[in-house]
């Protein structure tokens, strides 16, 4: 089956690249939001999980507005980078990112407010810098809060659909990932091809689902 | 230790209020803070750590500005160089004991190795009888166990000045006991000045050469007169 | 036992609702995409002529609304876009020849935004360079798509062309992209063209081989045969068909 192992590998790499993408956002906004207080802290919050409760499609009618030939965003990113996202496996990776970014920022945040102030303090006061008490003692104590976010992000990331399928369309090798094919495959009365779609996709799922179990919290075992 | 303290500082919490006005003069190796829960003992001592930045004031310590509201100095905790004591100690759950110990000597990005020995840090574990210890976790450790740690972690850097904060109150009363001696003991032996704060009157009458009245954010002058020792 | 009454009771409530939304004379009619306007208008005069009925309206792309009649969706009328549709629905048994025949018959166009730049005035410049990007629908299960590959190939413009078609899920998904000026090119019907005017022109009217035929039909053994027989009857009045000519549909 040509066409699955392609979209396996194309909803693989748009599901990585929106990961990646959504780790660092995710930290980034999760540590802001958990360490710092400014007024309209929370209402950022609710608008940063907005794209978790909104219907993909209504997501995707947005970024197809902002980032189409037409939009702000895209006529601004023709005439600066010559690059137009729509019908893209990096406007995939977007839409991928969006969508799946409150899923590892909420958890994060939470992860991070969750590291007692009093051991930041205490590196404080014995004279480590701001940044290196994130790399040494924040991050590792957050890491796995993380880590699950990041994989439940992961997860939806592989499986976006409503929103892709409207910002890059479905170009097969291109941007047909693998929720696009197995719904243009049951539309084509191709059910052979959407059982072997269907069953690679949850065989990747299940082994994710069983990774993120390897590193759930409460496996730490100290020597 | 050269100590020069006024700070004032108000903090509102709802409608309640509490104003923080203490000042202190002292060149005691030894001082106490002693006073009931909520006196603003904790916040004094965090303000000298630049923990708590006061709204007004300043505080030299050997005659160095770490804190001028005047003047627009305010050093971070980085750089005050002094240790200070968590009550429950705040020892880094994921890093050994020998970690912990040498955590203040590792400057970058990246905390001691496991395995890695420093001479200082050894030597540090020995003062305190930790060496059987040192691979272990904070979590595998008795309270005496993890304040020990936690002095030798603050001890390594060599600070200024050593501020505990009620550095007994999570240990039962009978190692209270042994702990405060043993305290008073090493301090003395190490020659490092101290700043304890404490609500249990024997802590203060045992490790406080000079001992401070605090009661409801201000310094209780008539206490201070009464008590105060000298020890040559 | 509790759970088994329990579950009987559901089915019951279930049962019953839908029996009642199906005697209320209602008639479910799965139309192709291009047919969304035209059939609107179409359904409401139909219920203004007959009191009490109602027209429920599915539109997607023809091979959509196959595969859900395949799978059992309750549909007692289908009308596709073209004859191979309705040929695999009566091959499968679901619909029967006497009932079948062709009431409308539509052109395939080719459109670019109004705005456009670019000079194309026939297949051929759709083979220029400077036209990136052209939406053709998913010929595996989209009639448009279907003509258009038709067409391409046989002017042997099928590989230069498909290398940048942008696949739509429906006809109307073409349209859009062609009036948000997202592609340089679509393949549309006339008809499709024609709603939005404003925003599209047609700058080449594709001929083919076998004209653009609509078939339609009433479902075997749907639950209101006699409401879908007369809903396509109502189709043939001269009312009906001044609605299809409104929007641009030609007589078979």
């Amino acid at each position: 089956m040509e066409i699955a192992w392609t979209a396996l590998a194309l909803s693989l790499k748009v599901a990585a690249w929106a990961t990646a993408l959504n780790l660092l956002l995710g930290i980034a906004t999760g540590y802001l939001l958990a360490r710092t207080r400014f007024p309209g802290r929370e209402l950022l919050d609710a608008l940063l999980t907005l794209p978790m409760v909104m219907p993909p499609t209504v997501l995707g009618y947005y970024l197809l507005v902002l980032l189409g030939r037409r939009g702000t965003l895209g006529v601004w990113l023709q005439e600066h980078f010559g690059i137009n996202l729509i019908f893209t496996w990096q406007g995939a990776v977007i839409a991928a990112t969006i969508v799946a970014f409150p899923l590892v920022f909420k958890p994060a945040r939470a992860a991070f407010e969750a590291v007692d102030g009093q051991l930041e303090q205490a590196a404080r006061v014995l004279g480590i810098a701001e940044v290196a008490i994130f790399f040494r003692v924040t991050l590792p104590l957050a890491w796995r809060g993380i880590l699950a976010g990041v994989l439940l992000g992961f997860v939806r990331a592989l499986g976006e659909f409503g929103a892709t399928l409207m910002v890059a369309g479905s170009i097969p090798g291109k941007t047909q990932t693998l929720s696009v094919a197995v719904y243009e495959a049951v539309q084509a009365g191709q059910d052979d091809t959407a059982n072997t779609l269907v069953l690679i996709t949850s065989a990747v799922c299940i082994v994710v689902l069983l990774a993120a179990g390897k590193l759930a919290p409460g496996r730490i075992v100290h020597k | 230790m050269q100590l020069d303290l006024d700070i004032h500082a108000t903090l509102r919490s709802g409608k309640r209020r509490f104003d923080l006005q203490v000042q202190c003069t002292s060149g005691s190796q030894r001082i106490a803070l002693y006073g009931p829960s909520g006196a603003g003992k904790s916040m004094t001592l965090k303000a000298i750590a630049g923990l708590f930045t006061p709204d007004a004031g300043h505080i030299r310590l050997n005659g160095r500005t770490l804190f001028d509201a005047a003047a627009g100095i305010n050093l971070a905790p980085q750089q005050r160089n002094v240790a200070y004591l968590f009550q429950d100690y705040a020892l880094f759950p994921h890093l050994t004991v020998r970690q912990n110990v040498g955590f203040g000597l590792a400057r970058g990005w990246f905390n001691p190795r496991a395995r890695e020995k420093l001479a200082k840090v050894e030597h540090w574990l020995g003062a305190f009888g930790l060496q059987e210890l040192a691979h272990q976790y904070p979590d595998e450790l008795s309270g005496g166990q993890r304040q020990r740690v936690a002095l030798a972690r603050a001890l390594v850097a060599e600070p200024a000045a050593l501020l505990l904060d009620e550095p007994f109150a999570a240990l039962d009363p009978a190692l209270r006991v042994s702990m405060r001696l043993e305290l008073s003991q090493w301090q003395e032996q190490l020659g490092v000045p101290m700043i304890v704060i404490t609500h249990d009157p024997e802590d203060a009458r045992i490790l406080g050469d000079h001992v401070l009245y605090l009661r409801d954010g201000r310094i209780d002058q008539q206490q201070a007169t009464l008590h105060e020792v000298n020890i040559g | 036992m509790r759970l088994t009454s329990a579950a009987r009771l559901l089915g019951a409530a279930l049962l019953i609702t839908a029996a009642t939304s199906a005697m209320a004379g209602e008639v479910v009619v799965s139309a192709a995409a291009s047919l969304t306007n035209a059939f609107k208008d179409a359904a409401q005069s139909y219920e203004a002529q007959y009191p009490g009925s109602k027209v429920s309206l599915n539109f997607a792309a023809s091979g959509v609304l196959l595969q859900q009649i395949v799978k059992g969706a309750p549909v007692d009328v289908f009308a596709s876009a073209d004859q191979e549709t309705m040929d695999t629905a009566q091959k499968q048994g679901l619909v029967l020849p006497a009932e079948r025949h062709d009431f409308v018959s539509n052109s395939l166009v080719l459109i670019v935004p109004s705005d456009s730049k670019l000079a194309i005035k026939n297949l051929n410049d759709l083979t220029q360079k400077n036209v990136t990007r052209v939406a053709i629908a998913n010929p595996a299960s989209v009639p448009v798509g279907r003509y258009a590959e038709g067409a391409l190939k046989k002017a042997n413009l099928w590989d230069g062309v498909q290398a940048k078609a942008i696949g739509t899920q429906n006809v109307r998904q073409s349209l859009d992209y062609v009036a948000r000026g997202e592609v340089d090119a679509g393949f549309v019907y006339g008809t499709d063209a024609a709603i939005m005017k404003d925003k599209v022109k047609v700058v080449y009217e594709v001929p083919l081989e076998a004209p653009v035929l609509y078939p339609i039909a009433t479902i075997k053994g749907s639950a209101n045969a006699l409401e879908a027989k007369r809903f396509v009857s109502y189709l043939q009045t001269a009312q009906a068909q001044a609605i299809l000519a409104k929007y641009g549909f030609k007589k078979p």
